[in-house]
């Protein structure tokens, strides 16, 4: 039975990428269309950033954001290697490359996130 | 005696040189705002991580960000985010509840549709963004010159 087979990684990495690209639309655009078009670069500050990541619902928002966008760039990054790289071997070093890439960048991301801006360091 | 070709070469001649029209545009123009943005997420993930990790460099990025260039840049960056999107949406859409607009011809029509909605999704904040950079980085108010100014 064609339904009893278990998805290879590469049908769930491409679910990924549907599922995560129809949420990023409303989550990405509103994202951008608020802080770079309404806030404006101008008025945002560390103070700016402290006050939002001081909130739980930002906080959350936030980090949907970088889960969903980060891997969906990523594994799209990956693919992009495909077109260019076709020996097995090198594919598969590329695609370790690109997973320690995202994890140490989400790691990054992710402990700012959580510990929230620190504006009274600085100097 | 030709260069041997290459991968990489071949893909950016084939970039170049395939004639397939509006969906080879579309797929083009998928990836190149793709990758730009993923280019932009990098460096903007790590920026701003500087709030907690290094609070004193947080302010030093974020008057790169106010300069001219990359104001223009965030203008192309909102353009690229809201195309791929749309664009996306296409595929997806297409793939899902209306195969049958692969066809060559249909898809000449939804390329251009999405161009034309990720356009007018656009423009508005385009135009915004474009009014705060002259307002900031040249003290020039577009408002002012409106027949009816504030």
């Amino acid at each position: 039975m064609a339904s009893k087979i278990k998805p290879s990684f590469e049908t769930t990495a491409w679910r990924w990428m549907r599922y995560s690209g129809i949420l990023l639309i409303p989550l990405a655009w509103f994202h951008v269309y608020l802080q770079d078009v309404i806030v404006g670069v101008h008025a945002i500050n560390i103070d700016y950033v402290a006050v939002r990541l001081a909130d739980a619902g930002w906080v959350t928002y936030n980090f949907f954001l970088l889960l969903f966008a980060f891997a969906h760039g990523m594994y799209g990054l990956r693919q992009v290697m495909f077109d260019y790289v076709h020996k097995e071997r090198t594919r598969r070093i590329f695609s370790i490359l690109l997973l320690i890439v995202w994890l140490v960048i989400s790691t990054i991301g992710a402990i700012a996130l959580a510990m929230g801006a620190r504006p009274e360091l600085v100097q | 005696m030709a260069a041997p070709s290459t991968p990489l070469k071949n893909t950016v001649k084939g970039y170049a040189t395939y004639m397939g029209r509006e969906g080879h545009y579309a797929f083009l123009l998928h990836r190149l705002t793709g990758l730009g943005v993923l280019l932009f997420l990098i460096i903007h993930i790590l920026d701003t991580s500087t709030v907690y990790f290094y609070p004193s460099l947080y302010e030093h990025a974020i008057e790169l960000y106010r300069a001219t260039p990359f104001m223009l840049g965030e203008i192309g960056l909102l353009f690229a985010v809201i195309y791929h999107g749309v664009n996306g949406l296409r595929i997806a859409v297409t793939d899902m509840w209306m195969p049958k607009r692969w066809a060559i011809a249909k898809q000449r029509v939804s390329v251009r549709v999405a161009l034309v909605v990720a356009t007018i999704l656009w423009a508005p904040g385009a135009l915004v963004m474009f009014y705060n950079m002259l307002l900031h980085n040249f003290h020039i108010d577009l408002l002012a010159y409106l027949p009816f100014g504030k």
